[in-house]
């Protein structure tokens, strides 16, 4: 009894301290230290396809600035009607944690009576992380941008509808959306408001000089609806008002070519002074013949003059 | 007897257990520390440009930052790099009414162009107009003047200004004559004095676009980053100041943006009433400041949690002897 | 013949200077080696160390290099002018001197640009001055003149060596070395001083001497334009150019006042170098001293009375840390030489000479205070917490180089005396030969009368 509780306790120490200790090793790497954050998306694209999103991030449970995306792991895309899944596609995270599926427009999808589509993504649970899944419901809304100078002006008119199961053009209501030129780092809003009844108009607030080509990128963005979810748009319009500069400056202090009058007055500086040189030099070869032309006469008593 | 017996196995047994279980606590925490230690040892080897990424096997990986292709395929080269990028005249507009010394600007440019402590492209200095005024903190990148005195003055023509406005320095070509740095008025050029370990990592090829590796006996100084301009991405400075007070943009579009907002360049200098520094020595800068005006922050927060030797720099500007004097510093 | 028995007895006269080496000319260049040689170790050190081991640093990056550099430029220009104003006199006492001055010449073009090439950061690609030069840049036109000055007056010293090594070739008096005689032989390109051979040496030279104050003046004008034409405070001064002229002058008359009291003293030429010699260039260094004082007055008055922030920080710059340098260099510099050489009883050899001395420091100071308080008060203020990048100091290595260049001076002056006498003996002769011939028509006339 004795030995038994001895060796007992023996062991049971000598096994505790192992499970701890793979813990104590396991900490640095193991999943279960993290909780996941799964977040799914759906924008419609300016060529009216349809991306998918999901961002899968770890959050280390103690550090808060530990945060390592979730990388390769594989992500399904379903459609769902009456809980039927229709696998759409699937992709793998990225090393951003992002995985993303593009739909064309021409997609069909299965709506539900109210005429949402429903979207589902999942992750499958493997040994170390658990399923993941996040459904999002979108309504299909064809955001419509027009560019059009109207009696001279600029004007942008934006139309939203949805098309419904038999094919009929209902206008939209309530969708706030945001309109922005786009600039070579970020872009600039021009104006911000709400569809009504199908179309908003408004003109362009001042001129832009838009690209090297005169063309402008204006863009709407319906930014996170409860109904429609994301939807952009963007065309290119030829209102830009770029100049480019005339002439740029070509011979100046600071150019790769020098004011042409630097050229001149260095080339006649230097041409009349090493001329004077070689000339200089020249005369003294002269002297030098000069004197093997004496020497080879007989010498001569000459007196010096 | 037998209580005895018992009472003493009893003790034997609390002895033994008392014993267990020291052992087994220094078991598990020497084991702890020597892992702990162990991977801090990894921790260690795997510093420089590194992502975490977690697998879906539940592993935590380290990946080259280099892997995920930061920069564009094609290396700009030294001949490349004197060709601007087309149609393009960057200007930059720094906000000083917004500025408090976050030093975020300056420590982002220290990091991805590889300098070290001392060696600034952006400074902050602490100017004070006159007696009346208070000081403002003053971001000073170099201002890639559309006159540039360090141009005219290159004997090699290593430092060149490019049709995009950008004035760069090819370390392969300058000899280190300094006239450059005697000739600049805003002190915006350094000299690299003698060789450093960094010099000799040859991993990434040199561009003047990016001046890394940079090169002893040469000079360097702010270049806006032209290697994320290619890409569409602002500066390292812009993206870093936690307030936005350093706008970025093209000024032939006219727009200039610090993230996350973008205003018309010309609006922007026309309503805050923007201005060079030292206008009049003729060097057409191309950074303009928009006048310490209504400032959101007092001049005295750019000192707090400011280093020791940090604010040792300021003791020349009659204000901060005042608050020396007064021991708010 | 009455002047080849002249030269024979020229040649006889200083012969001993050119055979002789006594054991003071062999400690002084004992001395100067081993000043040189430090030199060059601290040479190497900073070439394999790089620019660290100096005192320049971010904004000091010009010290006590460019400021030799000047100085010894300045000696050089100032030395290829009098020796051009000199050639136009047809004066005897000028022989003495020309050939003094124009070896100062040469030789201070020579070490001076070494010293930029001191403070140049990346040796191995010095050459890429000459692959892609800029013309705008005034160090492209520096270098130009520089080499274009350097040839001139090695030109124009050679064409008055010809005659003196004639001399040397013909005579059979000297005992020196075979490979010596040699050398004169060969260096004489056959001179035999016929008169066509004269007549075209006469007309070379003094084309060469007009050209050589033309150069001198383009070329120093150059320089002050490194430093006038940027738009530094202290720098970006009009009177720069004219400034630099005119101190060039002032210190390149001392360094020949102090060489003729020197080589008058120790090779005992005291028949040859007079003190009417002295005189008249304490006169010169007496109007050079008052116009530099003036010019320098001009410059700092202007700076104070309009008192521009730029302006009133580099001078409390002056006035503060380098009071002392300032007081010496531009007080004292011009005071003492002015009392000196105004007061008929204190124009003695000695005291000109000591006055000559006096300039040399203060303008040497006078180049650094123009080259390194500039550089210390810009216009953005230094905000630096480092000492070494808020003043300059320079280190051993620095001084140790600057030491060198002034041993080297100094030996290759020896070394070329040794090689051809310092008085120009052609010069005499010549001026004989002109006597003989004034003589001649005297008597011609008076025995036709």
């Amino acid at each position: 009894m004795k030995s038994n509780l001895y060796n007992h306790t023996f062991f049971i120490s000598i096994i505790v301290a192992l499970l701890v200790n793979i813990n104590c090793i396991a900490q640095q790497n193991d999943a279960s230290n993290y909780r996941t954050r799964f977040g799914f998306k759906t924008v419609k694209q300016a060529d009216n396809s349809r991306l998918l999103e999901v961002s899968f991030i770890a959050l280390n449970k103690e550090d808060r600035k530990d945060k390592p995306p979730v990388y390769g792991a594989e992500i399904q895309f379903f459609n769902i009607l009456n809980d039927e899944e229709i696998l759409l596609g699937s992709s793998k995270t990225s090393q951003e944690g992002i995985a993303q599926l593009i739909l064309p427009e021409n997609q069909k999808y299965s709506t539900d009576g109210e005429g949402y589509i429903n979207l589902r993504a999942r992750f499958n649970s493997t040994d170390a992380l658990s399923e993941e899944e996040a459904d999002l419901m979108v309504k299909d809304l064809h955001l419509d941008l027009n560019l059009a100078e109207i009696d001279s002006v600029k004007t942008v008119t934006l139309t939203a509808f949805t098309i419904d199961s038999l094919g009929f053009k209902t206008p939209a209501s309530y969708v706030y959306l945001t309109t922005y030129v786009k600039a070579m780092f970020s872009k600039k809003i021009i104006n911000e408001g709400s569809i009504s009844d199908g179309a908003y108009t408004f003109t362009m607030p001042q001129s832009f000089a838009g690209n090297p080509k005169g063309n402008l990128t204006i863009v709407s963005i319906v930014d996170d609806n409860d109904e429609y979810g994301n939807i952009i748009q963007e065309k290119t319009v030829h209102w830009g008002t770029f100049n480019k500069p005339l002439k740029q400056d070509k011979n100046m202090l600071w150019t790769k070519a020098a004011p042409i009058w630097m050229y001149v007055v260095l080339t006649i500086l230097l041409l009349g002074i090493w001329v004077n040189y070689v000339y200089t030099i020249a005369n003294l070869f002269k002297i030098k013949k000069d004197g093997d032309n004496l020497s080879s006469e007989p010498k001569k008593n000459y007196s010096v003059n | 007897m037998k209580n005895d017996q018992i009472e003493k196995g009893e003790t034997n047994r609390r002895k033994f257990l008392k014993l267990g279980l020291l052992t087994s606590v220094t078991a598990i925490a020497s084991t702890s520390i020597i892992t702990n230690l162990a991977a801090q040892e990894e921790e260690k080897e795997a510093t420089g440009e590194v992502i975490r990424l977690l697998t879906p096997d539940g592993k935590i990986v380290e990946v080259n930052a280099s892997n995920m292709n930061k920069y564009p395929e094609a290396l700009i080269t030294p001949e490349e790099s004197r060709i601007g990028i087309p149609d393009r005249k960057f200007v930059m507009v720094i906000d000083l009414a917004k500025c408090k010394n976050a030093r975020k600007c300056v420590e982002s440019c220290q990091k991805e162009h590889k300098l070290d402590d001392h060696e600034e492209f952006m400074k902050v200095q602490l100017i004070q107009n006159n007696k009346e005024s208070k000081p403002y903190w003053f971001p000073k990148p170099c201002f890639h003047c559309d006159e540039p005195p360090c141009v005219t003055v290159c004997p090699t023509g290593a430092t060149f200004k490019r049709d995009d406005g950008i004035v760069l320095i090819d370390n392969e070509r300058c000899i280190g004559c300094k006239f450059c740095i005697t000739s600049c008025p805003y002190s915006a050029r350094q000299f690299n004095w003698g060789h450093k370990d960094k010099f000799d990592d040859k991993s990434v090829p040199y561009s003047p676009e990016t001046q890394v590796p940079a090169a002893e006996g040469t000079v360097m100084k702010c270049d806006f980053c032209p290697d994320l301009l290619r890409q569409g991405l602002l500066p390292h400075c812009a993206q870093a100041c936690p307030e936005g007070v350093i706008y970025f943009g093209d000024k032939n579009e006219d727009l200039v943006t610090n993230g996350q907002e973008t205003f018309s360049f010309s609006k922007l200098i026309n309503d805050r009433g923007g201005y060079r520094h030292l206008e009049h020595l003729g060097t057409q800068p191309n950074v303009y400041y928009l006048p310490a005006v209504d400032r959101l922050y007092p001049v005295e927060s750019g000192f707090e949690d400011l280093d020791e030797e940090i604010i040792d720099r300021y003791k020349n500007v009659p204000y901060v002897q005042d608050l020396k004097k007064q021991g708010k510093i | 013949m009455e002047l080849n028995n002249r030269k024979r007895e020229l040649v006889k006269e200083f012969s001993p200077m050119l055979e002789k080496t006594s054991l003071l000319t062999k400690i002084w260049i004992g001395t100067l080696i081993s000043i040189i040689s430090v030199g060059i170790y601290a040479f190497v050190i900073q070439f394999k160390e790089g620019h660290i081991v100096t005192g320049m640093r971010d904004n000091v990056v010009w010290g006590l290099y460019i400021v030799n550099f000047i100085f010894f430029v300045c000696l050089s220009y100032s030395g290829a002018f009098i020796s051009g104003i000199l050639h136009f006199f047809r004066t005897p006492w000028k022989n003495s001197v020309t050939r003094i001055v124009e070896i100062i010449t040469v030789l201070s073009i020579t070490i001076g640009p070494i010293f930029i090439l001191l403070c140049i950061g990346r040796l191995d690609r010095l050459y890429y001055l000459f692959l892609y030069p800029r013309i705008q840049s005034p160090i492209t036109w520096d270098i130009i003149a520089i080499i274009t000055d350097l040839v001139g007056c090695f030109i124009y010293l050679y064409l008055t060596f010809i005659p003196d090594f004639a001399i040397l070739r013909d005579s059979p008096d000297l005992k020196l070395p075979g490979w010596r005689k040699k050398l004169y032989k060969y260096l004489a390109i056959n001179f035999q001083d016929t008169p066509d051979q004269r007549k075209r040496l006469h007309k070379t030279t003094s084309i060469m001497s007009k050209m050589v104050i033309a150069m001198a003046l383009v070329a120093y004008t150059v320089l002050a334009w490194i430093f006038s034409l940027t738009l530094q405070p202290g720098w970006n001064s009009t009177i720069f150019a004219p400034d630099f002229i005119v101190a060039g002058l002032y210190s390149g008359v001392s360094v020949i006042i102090i060489a003729m009291y020197l080589i008058r003293k120790y090779f005992k030429l005291e028949k040859y170098i007079v003190k009417s010699h002295f005189i008249m260039a304490a006169m010169v260094l007496l109007v050079l001293s008052l116009l530099l004082g003036y010019f320098t007055f001009s410059d700092y008055f202007a700076k104070w009375f309009s008192h521009k922030v730029a302006d009133t920080d580099l001078l409390h710059t002056l006035f503060g840390h380098y009071f002392w340098q300032f007081i010496l260099a531009n007080y004292i510099g011009f005071a003492i030489p002015l009392v000196i050489l105004s007061i008929k009883k204190l124009r003695t050899i000695k005291l000109i000479t000591f006055a000559a001395l006096i300039a040399v420091i203060a303008l040497w100071l006078n180049r650094y205070l123009i080259v390194v308080p500039t550089l210390e008060t810009p216009y953005l203020p230094i905000q630096d917490t480092r000492e070494e990048f808020i003043h300059y100091t320079a280190t051993w290595i620095e001084w140790s180089l600057s030491f060198a260049g002034i041993a080297a001076f100094f030996l290759f002056f020896t070394l070329l005396i040794k090689f051809i006498p310092i008085i120009s003996m052609s010069g005499i002769i010549e001026d004989e030969r002109r006597q003989i011939k004034a003589n001649k028509k005297a008597n011609k006339s008076i025995s036709s009368k």
